[in-house]
């Protein structure tokens, strides 16, 4: 249940970003059924090709995710993307061994292969002057190109049942057979003992090598230890997702949950739940859409949650950030019109209750168009009334307790910075606009008492104690208008 | 294991296929030879400024702007290919740096998704749209410089020489050859040092973009040839080969050209020896010079490292020795 | 001269280095170093920038391997007695972006003398607590350690050494970019930890504050120039041997090493 719901959302998650494909699947379907009968025939889970899928691709997404978090954090995502090209040749060898796809024989001649060429990374990037991008992307391609010559070879042979071996570079996972299944299970469940047991030693070698080493732990054991697992799983989901794109099921999924997470064992958790999404969407995806290779659905259905996390993330997302900054400048802006307000009132020695448009615009110093709708805002947020009649601007209890704490704020700071800190006094007023909005009321306290309790500022005008604010308490709101609050009357 | 690999014969892979097919070979390898050209002298200063993984990113993330220009234009037009492509370049770094400098993603896993993404993109792209455009998958990542001779030949002044891709190659080597004389002191100093190149009144900027806008246009040209992982290759072992052997970044440029057409020349005779990918087999030449001068080079090598360990000691004791007196 | 692990009281010796050379890319940067470290001292390693100093350090926690000479910790090599030992690396050297909250990194404090498989039980997480709020850092247990300010991440790290209950601490520059507050604590928590009997070397780059901090100095440049109480060491004609004079010489010298290593070649 919990399962078919997920896949639904992952559905509607990546089909909102593209829904080209999906259509696609249509166009270049000629014999197909429609794509409700194909996303049925998936969801239903009876059909046993769709079953193996779904088990792989999360087996495939927990084994992932888990070694994902490891290599963001310890910023080898590129060490990552150059091991799984890397084992191109040990693929073919594997082929070669006996001539027919043995999954065995392919795991181990490309988990072997992989480990040279980390190793080669190191060689290289130890005994020679060029640095790591270089020594990366050099043995990358380097084995690569050794592993298509080997494809191309074995392609051309006369003997061996060569089908599938051409699924190694954009994935398939519905050409996983049981044995698949079972290596990918065997491994899964090492990576998951493995990461659980010594959870304690990747966390802190990945944190602190120094420390790490400094406190006896095997640095260099572990380092390798990972490695040899990332080796592993890249291997195990090369059938589903291919060497060119591997990589990305390990970075994505656990950047996504970096950037939703300050710890690491929920980054963990949230990577795996991100590698699983992303893996049985993109097999459901690649299956919508007549076998395409399973590979680059995986790899966008993963991005879609990294995409999903970048924009959204509570506290790291970019709109979440560009929202609080908004309403961030929204209050400013509000907290200014009111403290105008104010000093109009307070101009007025507090004898009128309410100011016009026209002071008000004269004020700020703006034109009666864009102070209306200012003001039209300020009604909404139940800061102000407004009186049509009399075309006057009345402060609510609440309008009252802002205006004059930002009043306060301004004016103490002001204070402080001449007497305390001994700015010239006509140097401090630009600071104050800034501070009055960000100052909290312990802070204040702190203030005044430093202040003995000072009652003018550096300009001479009035500083409103707290007890100002507090009677402007109202016990609930009146009929009329409510008033100015008068601190002095 | 012996059907894998075909027996050596000399005059087979070294004499019949110029006897046979003389202009095929000679366009292949000249085309194998532009490429390494164009690619070694730019990758030099791409690891110089080490950015050769967004070497590797764009070479990957052009597919999307191949497959929609592909696909818009319905046609192997070269400048929309050529602008899908350098949009889709560009695009790529500066998708990683916008995901690096607005989220705590670090560099390099940026890297990884933007290229990844981009890639995956192409690939569906390129298989949906399948029926129309002429360019498959697996040519993508390896290339087909095999196919160099079957292109229509180009007509210049009377007489039909190149085709089409090998003119193209040829103007962007040219292109790449006059940027790095015209701009060869702009390029050392901001990939040296940008703070003294603010100094020197030498935009960091421009100069970066300029040096990208090269690579992607060096990668759109080769991309068909040897695919999006080869070209990598093509970039980095040239200049890292010729920067085993030598030290100072001239020779290291003269050195870098002199080591294309040996690497090409081999890599085609590896190839038909073995009846393997062509492109892949230039890669592997290079790969095996690299190797020779890692392991030989007087300078630097790995042997040189090796009896230097053995004499090490003796130095150590000497020198401490004066130090006490 | 065959016990050279025990001192003449007989007590252990907690740090001993024993001709000790060091190179950098065939540049030597510590040469024949001698060293015996009386147990129950607070030391300041000083000395000019490219000294030596976090090298030192670094040798004696097996991070920079060394060309020749040995180091003994309490008699043993370091790999033996590696949980004897607490280490506050320099601020720098890890990424503040990882993702733990403070009580994670002081936990990682612990992780040595857990031992493989086994996990920090309450007691651990007991003694973490302690550990920062010994350092005032209490308050700030669940920050993610990005949001915290230099002289915090300082302390944070000072607990999580706390948290070993070593006998020996090595410190990389504990002071470098914290406030005068924190450099107060710090220095407060070190004397008390000098008072229960452990042994401190701290590398420490302000001459001026170097005489009031520490009961012993270790004057380094390239080479051991003084090692001694402070009130003896801590005198103008050592100052002027560590920091100039005569001594630059050796690095001129360590450059002509590494010319003669690559001409030979």
């Amino acid at each position: 249940m919990a399962a078919t719901f997920r896949i639904v959302f992952v559905l509607a998650l990546v089909s909102g970003f593209f829904p080209q494909v999906l259509e696609a699947a249509k166009i270049g379907d000629v014999t197909e059924t429609r794509v409700i009968e194909q996303m049925f025939r998936f969801l239903s889970l009876k059909d046993p090709s769709v079953r193996a899928t779904v088990i792989g691709t999360t087996l495939l997404g927990i084994c992932c995710g888990l070694l994902g978090p490891f290599i963001v954090v310890r910023r080898l995502a590129l060490v990552g993307d150059t091991l799984s090209h890397a084992v191109l040749p040990g693929v073919a060898m594997g082929f070669l061994w006996n001539m027919e796809k043995d999954p065995l024989a392919i795991f181990i001649g490309a988990s072997l292969a992989g480990l040279i060429g980390a190793c080669a990374v190191n060689l290289i990037k130890q005994t020679t002057h060029l640095k790591e991008d270089s020594a990366l992307g050099m043995v990358l391609a380097t084995f690569f190109a050794v592993g298509i010559c080997m494809m191309t070879m074995i392609q051309r042979l006369p003997t061996g049942n060569k089908s599938g071996i051409d699924k190694y570079l954009f994935g398939q996972a519905a050409a996983m057979n049981q044995e698949d299944l079972i290596l990918l299970s065997v491994v899964t469940t090492v990576v998951l003992l493995l990461v659980f047991l010594f959870y304690k030693e990747f966390l802190v070698t990945s944190f602190d090598a120094g420390f790490a080493r400094s406190i006896g732990f095997p640095v260099n054991l572990i380092h390798y230890l990972l490695m040899l697992l990332l080796a592993f799983s890249v291997v195990v989901s090369l059938q589903a997702v291919g060497v060119v794109l591997v990589s990305a099921m390990l970075i994505t999924p656990a950047a996504a949950a970096y950037l939703l997470t300050d710890r690491m064992h929920r980054m963990l958790i949230l990577s795996v739940l991100f590698g699983v999404v992303a893996g049985v969407g993109g097999a459901f995806l690649s299956f919508l859409s007549n076998n395409l290779p399973t590979g680059p659905f995986m790899v966008l259905s993963a991005t879609a949650v990294f995409l999903a996390a970048f924009f959204f993330s509570p506290r790291r997302g970019l709109i979440p950030r560009w929202w609080r900054q908004r309403s961030q400048t929204q209050r400013i802006c509000r907290e200014n019109i009111l403290k105008a307000i104010y000093h109009i009132l307070e101009a007025g020695e507090f004898e009128e209750e309410g100011v016009t448009f026209s002071e008000l615009s004269i004020r700020r110093n703006e034109d009666l168009l864009e102070v209306r709708p200012q003001i039209l805002d300020l009604e909404k947020a139940d800061f102000v009334t407004v009186s049509k009649s009399e075309n006057r601007i009345y402060f609510t209890p609440d309008g009252w307790q802002t205006a004059c704490s930002i009043v306060r704020n301004h004016r103490l700071w002001e204070l402080y910075l001449t007497n305390a800190v001994h700015y010239a006094a006509d140097h401090v007023h630009d600071d104050a606009e800034k501070i009055e909005h960000v100052l909290e009321e312990e802070t204040v306290r702190q203030l005044e008492k430093q202040l003995n309790y000072e009652r003018r500022d550096p300009h001479g005008k009035p500083i409103p104690t707290f007890a100002d604010i507090e009677k402007g308490l109202p016990t609930a709101r009146q009929s009329r208008p409510a008033t100015g609050y008068m601190s002095k009357s | 294991m012996s059907e894998l690999i075909p027996s050596f014969d000399f005059q087979a892979v070294f004499i019949v296929p110029w006897q046979e097919d003389f202009q095929g070979y000679f366009l292949i390898a000249t085309m194998g030879f532009l490429i390494s050209l164009s690619c070694g002298l730019i990758g030099n200063f791409i690891m110089l400024r080490r950015m050769a993984l967004i070497g590797d990113a764009i070479s990957h993330s052009v597919l999307p702007g191949l497959a929609v220009a592909l696909f818009l234009s319905k046609s192997l037009a070269t400048t929309a290919m050529f602008i899908g492509a350098l949009v889709a370049g560009i695009l790529t770094t500066v998708l990683i740096e916008l995901i690096h400098q607005n989220s705590r993603v670090k560099p390099d896993a940026a890297i990884g998704i933007v290229f990844t993404s981009l890639f995956a993109l192409g690939v569906i792209l390129i298989n949906v749209y399948a029926g129309e455009v002429h360019l498959d998958t697996e040519c993508v990542l390896y290339g087909e410089i095999a196919f160099i001779p079957f292109e229509p030949l180009i007509d210049i002044g009377g007489r039909e020489w190149f085709p089409g891709s090998v003119l193209r190659m040829g103007g962007v080597t040219l292109l790449v050859i006059l940027g790095i004389v015209l701009f060869y002191k702009e390029l050392l100093v901001t990939s040296f040092d940008p703070g003294l190149s603010v100094s020197l009144g030498i935009s960091t900027r421009t100069t970066h973009y300029l040096l990208m806008g090269l690579l992607s246009l060096v990668i759109v040209s080769a991309f068909q040839s040897v695919g999006a992982i080869l070209v990598i290759a093509m970039l980095i072992l040239p200049g890292a080969t010729a920067s085993m052997l030598c030290s100072r970044l001239p020779a290291i440029l003269w050195l870098t050209a002199g080591l294309c057409l040996p690497a090409t020349l081999a890599g085609i005779h590896l190839s038909i020896w073995l009846d393997c990918s062509m492109a892949g087999a230039m890669v592997i030449a290079s790969a095996v010079f690299f190797i020779l001068a890692w392991l030989f080079s007087p300078r630097r090598g790995l042997l040189q490292q090796l009896i230097q360990k053995v004499r090490l000691p003796e130095v150590h004791n000497l020198t401490l020795d004066n130090s006490q007196e | 001269m065959m016990d050279s692990s025990k001192n003449d009281s007989g007590e252990e010796c907690p740090l001993e280095i024993h001709d000790l050379t060091v190179a950098y890319h065939k540049k030597p940067v510590l040469w024949g170093i001698d060293l015996k470290i009386p147990s129950g001292n607070l030391i300041g390693i000083i000395g000019p920038n490219g000294s030596g100093k976090s090298t030192l350090i670094k040798t004696v926690m097996g991070m920079v391997p060394s060309s020749s000479g040995w180091v003994k910790i309490f008699g043993k090599s370091f790999r033996k007695n590696a949980c004897r030992i607490g280490y506050v690396p320099q601020r720098e050297s890890v990424d503040w972006d990882f993702p733990v909250n403070v009580l994670d990194v002081v936990l990682m404090g612990r992780y040595g003398r857990l031992g493989l498989l086994r996990r920090p039980k309450r007691d651990d997480r007991e003694v973490a607590m302690q550990c920062l709020d010994k350092v005032k850092m209490l308050p700030f247990a669940d920050r993610q350690i990005a949001n915290l300010s230099g002289g915090q991440q300082q302390r944070v790290f000072l607990a999580r050494a706390l948290a070993q209950e070593s006998d020996l601490y090595l410190m990389d520059e504990p002071f470098s970019g914290v406030d005068a507050a924190t450099e107060s604590a710090i220095i407060e928590l070190l004397h008390e930890l000098k008072d229960q009997g452990k042994t401190l070397l701290v590398v420490h780059h302000d001459l001026p504050t170097a005489k009031n901090y520490f009961d012993m100095l270790l004057l380094l440049n390239m080479r051991l120039v003084a090692f001694g109480p402070t009130e003896e060491v801590f005198n103008y004609d050592l100052l002027q041997k560590t920091y100039g004079g005569r001594l630059t010489i050796l690095s001129e010298v360590a450059d002509e090493v590494r010319r003669h290593a690559e001409a030979d070649s």
